[in-house]
């Protein structure tokens, strides 16, 4: 290093070869430059940051009622007005944003887990456990979903809790079913081969070697439950089985509205395009994310 | 090979397909005997799908709504004024003495299948309705009057013979009372509970003495009203067709009537605006100030004589002590929840009765303030809300029930500062939980079934079919038996007074306010008027 002018062999050896890009970071250029996902992340990160940090900052209870000052159009004391108990719908917005986005959150969490692992072991051993697995996924699909959440009701009480933990045991099907194709694609590689033929145990090979190669996928289809799970709470929510009053989700506030539209259009306008442009946005992300993790389908 | 199996498949599908259409077509042909070609079909919302069409085992509104389509009583109402008028009796003579009623059936009286209705028939009604083991909710309204009735009804009397009806011949049946009862002949003429019921058919599909044992299924109801049934889609719509057995065919105008289940009183409100319906069962509130703008030919309201309310379930905690309850009731703002929350000209109700029904007015009234509320409170054990356990509110599901109970759960959480959470329920999950005081708190009405105040006071009786909040009162009861023995209207309602005031004061009942109907009812309806009952006879009702 003494010598710039002649480079040793040492030298040669310690200057960095020119960097790799591992996966990822490509990944995340070819996200970056989708316009469309970025304005989706850009968009759920402020909707979040408003519902968490909104309610605290306002001046009015997301139950607080001033039947005085019943539905008042958008003003400037309640920006966008109030509804039939003089409730204040910002807050209500963004309270019930809390509810919608947690429930989308809690619920696709739980299906991650239970359906990763679950795809995971079926795919893995095949044979007849995958059989039994795969036929246990089969008949938990075909219950009728509003049925099952009744049933879950009925015998534990109606709690917010429950509610996402029926969504999450419902979500978990599909992923276990994608996650099961795709171990059973990658397992057959050599590497897993090289793996076994090491000597390594079969939870370390499963968690260690072929997870990681079927990340892509999970994570697509990950960002595309969460909509599919905020849907599924307002739907819970419009059907009555969701949260209960006074609390509020978008649901809630888009069925409420909906019911007062002639006259009140406020009502329904402001949730509405919040929830269809939250749900737009994770599709976007959710888009790019299949474009820049999936190597095969961007490339060609 | 495949080919071969897909067309095979495609052609059966056809086949079936074609089979179905077919078959659906059929019913919908209808005879426009009326008018002459277009058929008059009356198209009305009917709020909740019906617990059942068994004119002994129901309670709620919107089966009375059908029943009075396929039932008719002894005698039936008039459409203006609802005064008893002839109906499967075409005359009743009523002894001097006020106890003994004879009613004459018609000669040619006949159930919807043409067999004839006899006075046996009435006999074995009114038998099954106060078998014990059959345990009609609205048995008291024959075994308060009826002498021996009650006693059966107890089952200290086991010879049915005893009990106060008599067969003179086959269209002749004779009623024997304990006290003469004024208002009897309201109860008969407005009532399902004196309904005469085709016990052979009920016989045919299973035990008599129990409820849905499915005799009122399509196919296998008969009936003796203006109306049969025609069609039954659960949840849906049951249409009821002119029944050509009843005496007075000829003078019902309408063809068909078809009851429309709509539970959502914003959905009803637009099939209304699109033309589906001539009549809604309500109106959501935030809809009055824009039909009284833009449809005010439209919009009906008026009184109704009915009080909406809060049952107290007085078995559980902490509602078992009666300052709870009355701190509840005193908590309320009645005036905002009129005026701001159910918009449609109710009054706010401070006593249980009607003020005016007959011209009676009860003189108690909840009085007290907030702070009272909260002292009462307090003394129960719970001061400033502290310690009060978790009480949930049931309702069944609408829009504007959940509007007044969030508004009520606001109020008593800002002046007792006590938390209720709201839950609500499908009609007849809802109905079930309120039969086994399977609840705390439950929202409630109670629409008069005939016009006197008898009818606001009866229910909160001890061990009354429709009592169901556990509340037993000797001291009320025994005003109560004193009224129905009372020789005049004002001593009767002198004991109605101190029954008032008594509610008042222990509060097994959480009164809001008192009922206006508002709904909406298309111009093209003719024969309708307003009654107090919200009782509308079809047979006079035609399309315009």
């Amino acid at each position: 290093m003494s010598n710039p002018t002649s480079p040793t062999l040492a030298a040669v050896v310690a200057e960095p070869v020119e960097k790799g890009n591992s996966l990822w970071h490509d990944a995340w250029l070819r996200l970056r430059k989708n316009k469309l996902a970025v304005f989706g992340m850009v968009t759920i990160a402020v909707v979040t940051v408003a519902c968490v940090a909104g309610p605290w900052m306002a001046s009015y209870g997301y139950e607080q009622q001033d039947l005085m000052n019943t539905f008042a159009p958008p003003n400037a004391q309640h920006w966008l007005g109030t509804d039939q108990l003089g409730r204040d719908l910002l807050v209500r917005l963004l309270f019930g944003g809390r509810v919608s986005l947690g429930v989308g959150l809690a619920a696709t969490f739980v299906a991650l887990t239970i359906g990763v692992t679950y795809g995971a072991v079926s795919g893995f051993f095949g044979g007849k456990l995958d059989a039994l697995m795969m036929r246990t996924v089969d008949i938990i699909y075909s219950l009728p979903f509003a049925i099952f959440v009744i049933l879950l009701m009925v015998f534990f009480g109606r709690n917010i809790v429950l509610l996402f933990v029926a969504i999450g045991a419902v979500e978990w099907l599909t992923m276990a079913r994608i996650v099961r194709s795709q171990v059973m694609a990658v397992k057959k590689m050599e590497f897993i081969e090289a793996a076994r033929a090491i000597g390594f145990g079969r939870r370390r090979i499963i968690f260690r070697h072929i997870l990681p190669n079927i990340l892509g996928p999970i994570i697509v289809y990950t960002a595309l439950t969460i909509p599919g799970v905020m849907m599924l709470e307002s739907f819970l929510s419009f059907l009555g089985l969701g949260v209960q009053p006074p609390m509020s989700s978008w649901g809630v506030l888009i069925k409420d509205g909906a019911e007062k539209m002639e006259e009140y259009h406020w009502l329904l306008v402001y949730p509405a395009a919040l929830f269809s442009l939250t749900l737009l946005s994770l599709n976007f992300v959710g888009d790019g994310l299949r474009d820049a993790l999936d190597v095969r389908s961007s490339k060609d | 090979m495949l080919r071969r199996h897909l067309t095979l498949l495609l052609l059966l599908l056809g086949a079936l397909f074609t089979a179905g259409c077919g078959k659906s077509k059929k019913p919908t042909a209808t005879t426009g005997a009326a008018t002459g070609g277009v058929p008059q079909i009356w198209h009305v919302g009917n709020g909740s799908e019906p617990q059942d069409l068994d004119p002994q085992a129901i309670t709620g509104v919107p089966e009375h709504k059908l029943m009075m389509a396929l039932f008719e009583g002894l005698a039936t109402e008039d459409p203006q004024d609802l005064h008893p008028v002839p109906g499967l009796a075409e005359s009743w003579d009523i002894s001097t003495d006020g106890k003994v009623y004879t009613f004459h059936l018609r000669r040619n009286g006949q159930w919807s299948d043409g067999s004839p209705l006899t006075a046996d028939d009435c006999l074995q009604s009114y038998k099954r309705m106060i078998t014990p083991e059959f345990a009609s909710e609205y048995a008291y309204l024959i075994y308060d009057y009826v002498v021996g009735a009650k006693e059966y009804y107890d089952r200290k009397l086991a010879d049915f013979a005893q009990v106060g009806f008599k067969v003179i011949d086959e269209h002749t049946l004779q009623v024997t009372l304990k006290n003469p009862a004024p208002y009897l002949m309201g109860i008969i003429a407005s009532h399902y509970a004196w309904t005469p019921v085709p016990v052979k058919v009920i016989a045919k599909y299973g035990p008599i003495d129990r409820k849905r044992t499915g005799w009122t299924r399509l196919g296998r109801l008969v009936s003796s009203g203006p109306f049969q049934l025609k069609e039954w889609a659960p949840n849906q719509k049951i249409v009821v067709s002119r029944n050509p057995h009843y005496w007075d065919a000829a003078n019902v105008k309408l063809d068909e009537i078809h009851f429309y289940a709509v539970e959502d009183n914003a959905t009803e409100e637009r099939m209304f605006r699109t033309g589906q319906l001539h009549k809604t069962n309500t109106m959501p509130s935030a809809k009055i100030d824009v039909y009284r703008r833009d449809l005010p030919e439209s919009l009906r309201i008026e009184p109704y004589l009915g009080v909406y309310f809060y049952r107290c379930n007085v078995n559980r905690p902490p509602l078992n002590d009666k300052r709870v309850r009355k701190a509840l009731a005193l908590a309320i703002d009645r005036e905002s929840i009129v005026q701001k929350v159910s918009r449609g000209g109710q009054t706010p109700a401070y006593a249980v009765s009607y003020p005016g029904t007959s011209g009676y007015m009860p003189r108690a009234k909840l009085t007290g303030t907030i702070e009272d509320a909260k002292r009462l409170l307090a003394e129960a054990g719970f001061p400033g809300g502290k310690g009060f356990p978790k009480v949930e509110l049931l309702y069944n599901t609408s829009e504007s029930h959940r509007a007044i109970a969030e508004a009520i759960q606001q109020m008593w959480k800002r002046n007792l500062n006590i938390d209720i959470t709201l839950f609500n329920q499908e009609w007849k999950v809802y109905l079930d939980s309120q039969h086994t005081t399977n609840f705390t708190l439950q929202r409630s009405g109670w629409v008069a079934d005939y016009v006197d105040p008898h009818v606001f006071l009866e229910i909160w009786v001890s061990g009354n079919g429709n009592n169901d909040t556990n509340w037993k009162n000797p001291a009320y009861d025994a005003l109560f038996q004193q009224a129905l023995a009372a020789k005049s209207v004002e001593a009767r309602y002198a004991l109605y007074q101190q029954m008032d005031e008594i509610l008042v004061d222990e509060c097994p009942v959480i009164p809001i306010y008192h009922y206006t109907s508002v709904y909406a009812l298309s111009p093209k309806v003719k024969g309708y008027y307003p009654t107090l009952l919200d009782n509308h006879p079809y047979k006079y009702i035609w399309i315009e």
